[in-house]
């Protein structure tokens, strides 16, 4: 199997995970206004739940569920505990600026991942530990050949297409995902309406963080699990969401794949050591030819 | 009723609304006029929750609200319709529409559709455009939008605020009968907040005037209209 063929089967199953961490910091900024850079934070700390339950002997899917779950309510916990009442606080002389208060959520995202780093170290030790994979990681063999492509590629791909479709429906269809697509385009409009928009804000906390552990999860066994494995990561995301739009799940998605094949050809056809250079090639080509990235709004603000 | 007395909102060091005491009656229309920067959209949006008082009672079918967030008032039957054609631009009309209504979505379910629906006949216009974006709809419909997205939560006090601002003389003449109309036969109260006096003097019951958050004149609506004295000290006509 030629070199190109295997970059684009390896930055396919790589993109996926790419777009799934970009569509959870997508739907925390458009639902909730803050770009979340505790996100693969909060993945790494579930993953290492779910780490620890299946050492102790449980099955794999007792440890994937209880990890997704654990990501949803470590979301919640962080919108409730911090998020909301820093965005609810009351106009200060501090506070006056738009600016100042739209950065304020986005520095507690940093100390939230900071603490659940430290913590994660105290907790499990900082050593590096590996974490399983539900299928092989050989590639399928065809005829006598080795194919660039494993069961656990199709394992990727396949929960990160459940993911997207769902997510895709939740929004579009239901009386909920309307909520939140109203709070997040218009917060006043929304109250007004009778939208209980703190509620819908935690909502969008939950479901990113659902999303960000599985990313978590489909992450680690390629690498290895430690408190800072997620980070690079949690950069890619934000370059994909960047490049994508902020504000457009579907852009975010698209700049996912994109980065997945950027990674993936420069690790095949230049060396690994290149891909961090490259990445923050593509975040700054971005932020200069087109900073509302492909599918982003017009106006969306500054971060 | 919605009766409110010594009303009293500040932002900051700037008050707002200074004292401000007035009561809409069930099933009339009230307007309350004044110049630019009189209070009159921070009275509606302390009714409806937005902005804290300071000071002051607002008591709704003989019920506090004060401290009450927006999403319970407007469960209470109090719509506010914003300054500025409050629509939501990214999503379609009918979304708009939908949106006003998803808190009765459970309890009132074929209701829901009904208002909808009613909303439809109330601005055909709506109907032609209800896949199309709020975004691309001319000023008059976005506003018209805007009361749609009120009326659907089925309110039994409108809030509205200057729904004539920027529109052309024509589409303001049918909002403001589409809202006269409405009160007339089901019942609906109305405060109307205008700067455009004429206009909202013509079709109220009663009038407040409104200046430096101070209530100047709290009279039947075309006794205010006739006093010409008043008008020219301030609203300056």
């Amino acid at each position: 199997m030629n070199t190109f063929l295997s970059a684009i089967f390896s930055g396919t199953a790589r993109g996926a995970i790419f777009a799934l961490v970009a569509l959870g910091l997508v739907i925390v900024w458009r639902g909730a206004g803050v770009v979340n850079f505790a996100q693969m934070g909060q993945a790494m700390f579930s993953t290492y739940i779910a780490s620890t339950l299946i050492i102790n002997g449980n099955s794999y899917w007792v440890g994937f569920v209880v990890a997704l779950i654990a990501g949803a309510a470590l979301g919640s916990i962080l919108d409730i505990l911090v998020m909301r009442p820093l965005s609810n606080k009351k106009k200060t002389e501090l506070l006056a600026s738009e600016s100042m208060r739209a950065a304020i959520p986005v520095i507690a995202s940093l100390g939230i991942l900071g603490v659940l780093q430290a913590l994660a170290g105290i907790i499990w030790a900082a050593e590096e530990r590996g974490f399983p994979a539900p299928a092989k990681q050989e590639g399928f063999t065809v005829a006598g050949n080795v194919m660039p492509f494993t069961a656990f590629d199709v394992f990727v791909i396949t929960s990160v297409a459940i993911t997207l479709v769902l997510t895709t429906l939740f929004f579009k269809k239901t009386s909920m995902g309307l909520g939140m697509r109203a709070t997040a385009l218009n917060q006043e409009v929304a109250k007004l309406s009778g939208i209980r928009t703190n509620r819908t804000r935690t909502l969008s906390w939950a479901i990113s963080g659902a999303a960000s552990s599985l990313a978590g999860l489909l992450l680690t066994p390629s690498s290895n699990l430690s408190p800072n494995t997620l980070d690079l990561a949690l950069l890619i995301g934000f370059t994909a969401a960047v490049v994508g739009g902020l504000d457009s799940p579907v852009g975010a998605v698209l700049g996912g794949f994109i980065l997945g094949m950027v990674i993936s050809f420069v690790t095949f056809y230049s060396s690994p050591e290149d891909v961090f250079l490259a990445i923050l090639a593509v975040l700054l080509i971005a932020l200069i030819i087109r900073p509302r990235g492909i599918l982003g709004s017009k106006d969306v603000r500054r971060v | 009723m919605l009766r409110i007395e010594n009303l009293v909102t500040s932002f900051g060091s700037v008050v707002a609304l200074d004292g401000v005491s007035l009561s809409a009656q069930d099933a009339k229309i009230t307007t309350v006029i004044g110049a630019n920067g009189a209070g009159k959209s921070t009275l509606l949006r302390t009714i409806s929750g937005l902005e804290h008082p300071s000071s002051g009672t607002i008591t709704w079918q003989g019920e506090s609200i004060v401290g009450r967030r927006p999403e319970d008032i407007v469960r209470m039957g109090i719509a506010h319709v914003p300054e500025g054609h409050a629509v939501i631009s990214e999503l379609s009309v009918e979304e708009n529409i939908i949106m006003g209504s998803l808190f009765r979505r459970r309890k009132f379910k074929s209701d829901v559709s009904a208002a909808t629906e009613e909303m439809y006949s109330l601005f055909p216009r709506l109907e032609e455009r209800r896949k199309q974006l709020a975004g691309t709809l001319s000023g008059g419909e976005r506003q018209m939008l805007a009361i749609s997205r009120a009326l659907v939560s089925r309110p039994k006090l409108l809030l509205l605020d200057e729904p004539s601002l920027g529109l052309a003389p024509l589409v303001v003449e049918q909002i403001i009968d589409s809202v006269n109309i409405l009160c007339r036969t089901t019942g609906l109260t109305v405060l109307l907040v205008e700067q455009n006096a004429n206009t909202a003097l013509g079709v109220a019951d009663h009038g407040v005037l409104l200046a430096l958050g101070k209530v100047v004149a709290d009279r039947p609506a075309a006794e205010l209209k006739a006093d010409a004295t008043l008008r020219a000290a301030y609203l300056g006509y």
